[in-house]
Parts: C-alpha cells; sequence; structure tokens
C-alpha cells in the first residue's frame, strides 16, 4: 500500500465514520434522518467550520490558534456596537472582520517577530480579546439590533412557504442558511487555496520542514502571518454570523471554540506538528463533532457525557493517526 | 604493527583484539586491536568517517560490537551500556557536551546519582563533593553556578570532574580543545598530564596533530574502520601519522572530467568573515570549475558556504557574481542571484521529507509554474518534475512519491533537481555523497561534472579526500576557520591537503619534509 493509498484511507476511514455515525443516530432517534434536523446540524456546525479552516491553515504551518474563540466574541461585539452607534449591518460586520484580521495580525507579528511561541502568543490574545469585549459592553449582552443584523444568520436561501387555510404560514423547504452557502463557499474558496496554489504549497512546505523551506526561499515569516491573519479574520466573521443568530452581540460567545476548531482538524487529519491537512478532513472532522452533539441530544445523553465521548473521539482518532505514521 | 613498549607492566587497564562493527553494508571497525594503559596517553587519529567514533562508542556502552574481545585488568567484560561502562571507570567525554545547561555545576556532576538524606538531596555533600572533584583539576568554579553561565572551557572542565566524581580509570575525549581558545586549551592539556599523573589512562581524540605532541604517549591511527599501526609518539613523526592516516589510493572510480574551467571569475568572495566562526576569507570560483573545499570537521566549511547564501548572518565581506556585487541578507536573496546549496543534512535543511517528489522538485521556483493568481499550473508542474526525474534518472515510483520513501541517493537528487530547475550559476554541495552507495555516487559525480561543463561554477565540500583529488580543478584547504591555503588539484598530494588541514602552514615549515609520497594521484 503506498502513501496515496494510506491516505485515502485515512480520509475514508473518517468519511466512513461520519456515515456510521448518520446510521446509528438514525436507527435511535426517529427525528434524526430528516431535512430540517439536517439543516439544523448543518447551521450549528458552520461556526467550527470557519474556525475549523483557520486552525487548519494556522496548524499546517507548525502553529496553532487559542485566540479564535475570544476574537469571535470581540468581533461580533464591535460589529453590534457599531450597528447601535448607526452604521449600517454590512459595513459594522466588515469592521468586525477586519478586527478580527487585526488580532490575528498581532498573533502572527508575536510569533514571527518576537519569535514568541504560537501556543504562548495566541494564549495572550486569548485573554486580551476576552478582555476587550467585557470591557466594551460592561459584560452585557447588546440587543435591540434590529431585524437587518439577523438577516445574515438566519436567512435561507430557497425558502418555500406556503399559506395555509388559516393564513398560517406552512415550510415545505426550509431553505439553505446563508452561514451554510457560506461555509460551503468558504471551504472550496481554503481547498483551492491550499491544494491549487503557491501560497498553499508554501504553508504545507513551512510546516513540514521550515529550514527547508526557508533555504528554498520561501518567505517563511509572511506565509505565517498570512496564516494568523486568515485565522483571525475567519473567527471575525464566525463572530457576526453567530450574533447575528442570536440578534443579540454576547461578549461570552465563544469560549472554548478554539478548542472545538482544533479538533474537527485534527480528527480530520491535520497533524499537530505541521505540514500535513487537508480542508475536506476538517470539514468531516467539523462534522463528526456535530452530529455526535446532534444526536446524543437527540437520544437524551447528557450534556456531561456528551464532553466524555466527544473527548475520547479526538483521543482515538489522533491515535489511529499516530499508528498510521509509525513505521 | 604493534609495538608495544616493553617496559608498561601488563596486564593492560583496556584491551581490546578483534572488535569488528558494521551498519547495514558498511564496515565501521573491521578486526580492531587496542591496549590503553594506567597512566597512558593514547591518542587515536585517523580521517573523518576512519571508524573513531564507533570506537569509542562500544567502549563506552553506547553501541554492542558485533565480534571481538574486550578485556579489563586483564578480565574479559561485556560493556554492554552506559551504566555497565560507568562502572568500570569507562567514561567518555562527548565533543559537544552533555550538561544541563539550567542546572548548577553541583547538580550536574551528581546528575542520576545524587546524594540522598531520606528523601532528599543532600545539597551539602553535593556541594562539597563537587568542589572536591573540581579542586583536583585545579579549577575554580563556584559549585552552585547554574551551567548555562561557564564559558565553555569551564563547561569542559565539569565535564572532567562529573567523570572524576564516577571514579574514572579510563577517560575518553573527543576532540576536547576543538572549541578551546589557545590559552584554554594549554590549560586544558595541563590538566590531562595531572590526571595522568595521578594513573588515569586517557584515550585522546583529536584532529589536531600539533596539539597531540604535547601529550600524546602513544598513538594508534585507524582509517576506513582497520586498524593501521600504534607507535610511541617519541618513535614517529606527524608526516609519519599523516602518511597512515591517508594511505589510501584513489580507488573510486571517477568519470572523466569534461568540463573545461573557464578564465573569467564567476563568484568572487573577498573579507567574508563571522566573528568567532570563520574567516576572513577570500576564494575565487571560475566559469565551469569544481573548487574543492577540504579541510576537517569544524573547520568552518559548512558554516562559510551557510553565509555565502544567506542562510547564516555574516559580520562583514564582499561577495560578487560576475561583475555585480550581491547584497545577501536571506537564501532568497542569493537565490535571486543564482546561488544554490545542497545542504550536508538532507533530511533536516533540504527536503520537506513530507512532501512529493514533484513539490520537492519546484518549490525553489514555483513562480515559474504560476498562471493567474498565484495558481499553479498543475500539469506543468508534473512535465516539469518528469523531466528532471527523467533527466537526473531519479528512482521514484511517480512524482507524487512522498520523499520520505526514496533512497538517500534519489533524495540527493530531488534536492539537486531542485536548484536546476532554478537554473543555478553557482551550487555549493555539501558533503553530497554522504551516506549514499557507490553506484550512486558515480552518478552525482558525472553530474557535477556535467554542471560545471554547461558553465556552472561548483563548489565541492567533502571530508573523503579521493573524492575531493577524483574530482576537483583546485581545493580550498580550511583551518579552524580560515583558508590555509589553495592547491592546484594536479600537481598536489592527499598529504599535502591533510597537513595543510591538520597543522596548519606555520608548523608545516617546521616539520621535516621526509614523508614518502604514496598517496599521489
Amino acid at each position: 500500500m503506498n502513501e496515496r493509498q494510506k491516505d485515502l484511507l485515512q480520509k475514508f476511514a473518517a468519511l466512513a465514520g461520519l456515515l456510521l455515525l448518520v446510521l446509528v443516530f438514525s436507527l435511535t432517534s426517529g427525528a434524526f434522518f430528516s431535512v430540517g434536523n439536517a439543516m439544523t446540524v448543518s447551521l450549528q456546525v458552520t461556526t467550527i467550520v470557519y474556525l475549523g479552516l483557520g486552525a487548519t491553515l494556522v496548524i499546517l504551518t507548525g502553529g496553532i490558534d487559542l485566540s479564535v474563540g475570544s476574537v469571535l466574541a470581540l468581533s461580533g461585539v464591535v460589529a453590534g456596537l457599531l450597528v447601535k452607534q448607526g452604521l449600517p449591518v454590512a459595513p459594522a460586520m466588515a469592521a468586525g472582520i477586519v478586527v478580527g484580521g487585526l488580532c490575528g495580525a498581532v498573533n502572527g507579528l508575536c510569533v514571527t517577530r518576537l519569535r514568541l511561541p504560537p501556543f504562548i502568543a495566541t494564549l495572550g490574545m486569548m485573554l486580551v480579546a476576552r478582555g476587550l469585549a467585557l470591557q466594551l459592553t460592561d459584560a452585557r449582552a447588546i440587543s435591540g439590533l434590529g431585524e437587518a443584523f439577523g438577516v445574515l444568520g438566519n436567512g435561507a436561501l430557497w425558502r418555500i412557504e406556503e399559506i395555509d387555510a388559516q393564513g398560517f404560514p406552512n415550510v415545505i423547504f426550509p431553505g439553505i442558511p446563508y452561514p451554510v452557502l457560506l461555509m460551503a463557499a468558504l471551504a472550496l474558496v481554503v481547498g483551492l487555496l491550499l491544494r491549487r496554489t503557491m501560497l498553499g504549497r508554501h504553508l504545507h512546505a513551512v510546516g513540514s520542514n521550515t529550514e527547508a523551506a526557508r533555504l528554498s526561499g520561501v518567505n517563511v515569516s509572511r506565509v505565517a502571518m498570512f496564516a494568523y491573519v486568515c485565522s483571525g479574520a475567519l473567527a471575525g466573521l464566525a463572530g457576526c454570523v453567530l450574533m447575528s443568530r442570536l440578534v443579540t452581540a454576547q461578549p461570552n460567545e465563544g469560549v472554548m471554540y478554539e478548542l472545538d476548531a482544533i479538533a474537527a482538524a485534527v480528527i480530520g487529519g491535520t497533524s499537530l506538528s505541521g505540514g500535513v491537512g487537508s480542508v475536506s478532513g476538517t470539514v468531516i472532522g467539523a462534522f463528526v463533532i456535530g452530529i455526535l452533539r446532534n444526536g446524543l441530544n437527540m437520544n437524551g445523553v447528557s450534556a456531561f457525557s456528551q464532553q466524555i465521548i466527544i473527548g475520547l473521539v479526538i483521543l482515538v482518532t489522533v491515535w489511529i493517526d499516530q499508528l498510521r505514521n509509525r513505521r | 604493527m604493534n609495538a608495544l613498549p616493553s617496559s608498561v607492566p601488563a596486564p593492560a587497564l583496556l584491551g581490546m583484539r578483534g572488535v569488528c562493527k558494521r551498519f547495514d553494508n558498511v564496515v565501521a571497525l573491521a578486526d580492531v586491536a587496542l591496549d590503553v594503559h594506567r597512566g597512558e596517553v593514547h591518542a587515536i587519529c585517523g580521517e573523518n568517517g576512519a571508524g573513531k567514533s564507533t570506537l569509542m562508542k562500544i567502549l563506552s556502552g553506547v553501541q554492542a560490537p558485533d565480534q571481538g574481545e574486550i578485556h579489563i585488568d586483564g578480565q574479559p567484560a561485556r560493556i554492554d551500556s552506559l551504566a555497565r561502562a560507568q562502572a568500570m571507570g569507562i567514561v567518555m567525554i562527548h565533543q559537544e557536551l552533555n550538561l544541563v545547561p539550567h542546572l548548577t555545576v553541583a547538580e550536574n556532576i551528581w546528575l542520576g546519582r545524587e546524594p540522598r538524606r531520606g528523601w532528599f538531596v543532600d545539597r551539602e555533600r553535593q556541594r562539597d563533593g563537587a568542589r572536591a572533584c573540581l579542586a583536583r583539576l585545579g579549577a575554580d568554579i563556584d559549585p552552585d553556578l547554574l551551567v548555562t553561565t561557564l564559558p565553555i572551557a569551564q563547561r569542559q572542565l565539569v565535564e572532567i570532574a562529573k567523570a572524576l566524581s564516577l571514579q574514572a580509570r579510563l577517560l575518553i575525549m573527543d576532540e576536547p580543545t576543538s572549541s578551546l581558545g589557545e590559552a584554554d586549551a594549554a590549560r586544558l592539556l595541563q590538566v590531562v598530564r595531572e590526571l595522568r599523573r595521578e594513573g588515569v589512562a586517557i584515550l585522546y581524540i583529536s584532529h589536531r596533530l600539533d596539539e597531540l605532541g604535547a601529550i600524546a604517549d602513544r598513538v594508534t591511527v585507524l582509517r576506513d574502520g582497520h586498524h593501521i599501526a600504534t607507535r610511541r609518539w617519541a618513535d614517529t613523526s606527524i608526516d609519519e601519522i599523516v602518511s597512515l592516516m591517508v594511505g589510501r589510493e584513489l580507488d573510486q572510480q571517477f568519470p572523466p572530467a569534461t568540463r573545461r574551467p573557464g578564465a573569467d571569475l564567476l563568484l568572487r568572495v573577498r573579507g567574508l568573515h563571522r566573528r568567532g566562526v570563520f574567516g576572513p576569507l577570500d576564494f575565487e570560483l571560475r566559469r565551469g570549475e569544481i573548487l574543492g573545499f577540504a579541510g576537517l570537521i569544524g573547520a568552518g566549511r559548512t558554516e562559510t558556504a551557510r553565509a555565502l547564501f544567506g542562510a547564516d548572518p555574516v559580520d562583514g565581506g564582499e561577495i560578487a557574481l560576475g561583475e555585480r556585487l550581491l547584497r545577501i541578507r536571506c537564501p532568497r536573496d542569493a537565490i535571486e542571484a543564482g546561488l544554490a546549496y545542497v545542504s550536508e543534512d538532507r533530511k533536516a535543511h533540504g527536503l520537506a521529507v513530507a512532501m512529493s517528489v514533484a513539490h520537492n522538485i519546484t518549490m525553489a521556483n514555483l513562480a515559474a509554474l504560476t498562471r493567474g493568481p498565484g495558481v499553479i499550473d498543475a500539469a506543468r508542474e508534473r512535465q516539469t518534475a518528469e523531466r528532471f526525474i527523467e533527466q537526473l534518472q531519479i528512482r521514484t515510483p511517480s512524482p507524487d512519491q512522498i520523499a520520505r520513501l526514496l533512497s538517500g541517493g534519489n533524495q540527493q537528487k530531488v534536492v539537486i533537481a531542485k536548484w536546476l530547475f532554478r537554473q543555478a550559476r553557482v551550487i555549493v554541495f555539501d558533503e553530497p555523497t554522504r551516506g549514499i552507495d557507490v553506484g550512486a555516487r558515480y552518478a552525482l559525480y558525472a553530474l557535477m561534472d556535467q554542471l560545471a561543463a554547461q558553465g556552472v561554477g561548483v563548489v565541492l565540500i567533502s571530508s573523503d579526500l579521493p573524492e575531493i583529488f577524483g574530482l576537483t580543478d583546485r581545493i580550498a584547504v580550511f583551518r579552524q576557520g580560515r583558508i590555509a591555503g589553495v592547491l592546484d588539484t594536479r600537481g598536489s598530494s592527499q598529504q599535502d591537503v591533510m597537513r595543510l588541514a591538520s597543522v596548519g602552514p606555520a608548523s608545516l615549515s617546521l616539520a621535516p619534509d621526509a614523508a614518502p609520497d604514496t598517496g599521489s594521484p
């Protein structure tokens, strides 16, 4: 079996695990296998995917980003506050995403210029961004943001309704939520970036062997910088979408989300030592987490037991990955 | 060949007979014999790769011999672990010292054997013991200082004190003066003499033949894993030792040279230096020429090449390619100017082992394969990779094969293909044939000659003298960070190089020129 086949097997194993989960939950819970629930799961998974894509880029270079949960909150809060100040929703959210990107840039500078270990640099940002979000809002949720603020998170494409005899709307097809469309588009773009472009190749090279990349003329700092800025901006986007879904800006939102993002990447086969990882893997990893949560919920498994199960899943998948790489 | 002095009473502290060791198909030691007596400084000499390190590893219990006997005090002994070696009083001091920087001197000396009182370390006894060992060396070092705050020379003394605390009877020292200045080296030699007087036996490995004269009682020369000779120092000369160390004819096959070095200078280096590492040095490379960098390990050849390539910083100097003065601050500058460096340690610096052959080949020149906004043209990338796989005859099932799975020679070719695709004008090969089998070597040699024939300037860094002689047009001999001399390959002998590398031009004039010229091609 050559390396390529092994990679395929790895990817297939993750996908097979995902399908197995779907099968098991479909049998144990009647409401699981339906278009409505599929949309619910997809919607829940979007945040993990946005953050997971960023995590994949950063981990590919051999780094880590612990700050995304906090950056998500800060960006959402900034967008919310700007709307409160009278700014239209679109530029406000753009500003939120820019704030996320700036947080990422600071992370990148700490790693490339100050030569801080990524773990430390982003741990610092995790505290700083969360503190800023709480400071800006006095730790209170901002509500009353208006209907337009909720469109991105709650709208859907191709929603089909019918007004029944009593005059109540009857949903025939719930439509594809905007966050899900956005997720698909981002996954496609980042996937192409990684597989087809020079920058994507350089991201792999830096993580695979930083010194070899440097000696081949790759601008290692700039590549790492790009990964952190993307991760921050994606966290900013995740924040805007999430706050929009709630139609409230919550400074306490997103705690520990960075761990979901890292878990999704890792379950999808991204190597924490860098150089190995893919968008498809991360998306599958995110769905494994999302479907586990949703299915276990439907089966009445407590939130505590869910944590235990997801923790074990992470341990087992990474162990399998280690087995594959040991030779 | 053994000329044992009859005055030394038997049995020897250490006796080795018929010791053999091979790694895969490479013979590291073949039938090696060695005797070391109490109160003797016994020097071991040999070129890089002669088997010195393997011998030391066997004695210190790191590796087991495949065959042969080892006697300690006349009794057969099995040295199957570091702990066993230490229990027998055999202690090795490595060239790169094995101290824990963030522990104190006393803690380092007793590491793993801390004197205890109940459950706790007895710091008082630890400190006193350390002080006693240091005093024996006449070293005035506070045992409570962190090792990281000490200069190298003092760390060396701490290592020796640690050996004394282990009741060492046989001390193995690997290039102990290589990182010391003149004054510190002299002080260390004094310590060695002191230990000899106390009856400690010392196996002393050093490339600095001139310094051996100050301490060695006897010397054993190894070559290609074989025991060549053991001589009393008083009965031999540096020239004889150099001849014994080299003694090898050009037994490898080299392709006939097709290149014709031009007269015009391609690369001109003036006053290049990095404080405490190498230089200042001057050299030139002509178009279509292969220039050898010879010298011992640690003489500054790799450091020079890396600095030239922008991989390490320099403190000053001028590099000109053709007529153009280069400003090189990082490898990218060097690459854009047309320089390339095929590094000594492929896996650490040259190859992204988890990436495919094709991706490695194109890594330094991806921009040539892109269309639109940085999008790689996959078809052209594949064609490029296939072209180089064909041209360099890289044995790989496909361009998509992960580089890690290729053999050493083929990995090396992948790295070279990377620079060919970049159309480098000057390529530095640093120990390109290390760990590569003989057949693949020939192909690499032919390739270097072809490159030169096409007008590329080639620098070959090699510790293998026959390789240097079989391949180069001129040889720059490095010694302690400087170029000790530049020789024309034709008309020079391996002895000339070895002498420049290990004694230097100054001592050369003092040495009687009586060596037989056995090694000249």
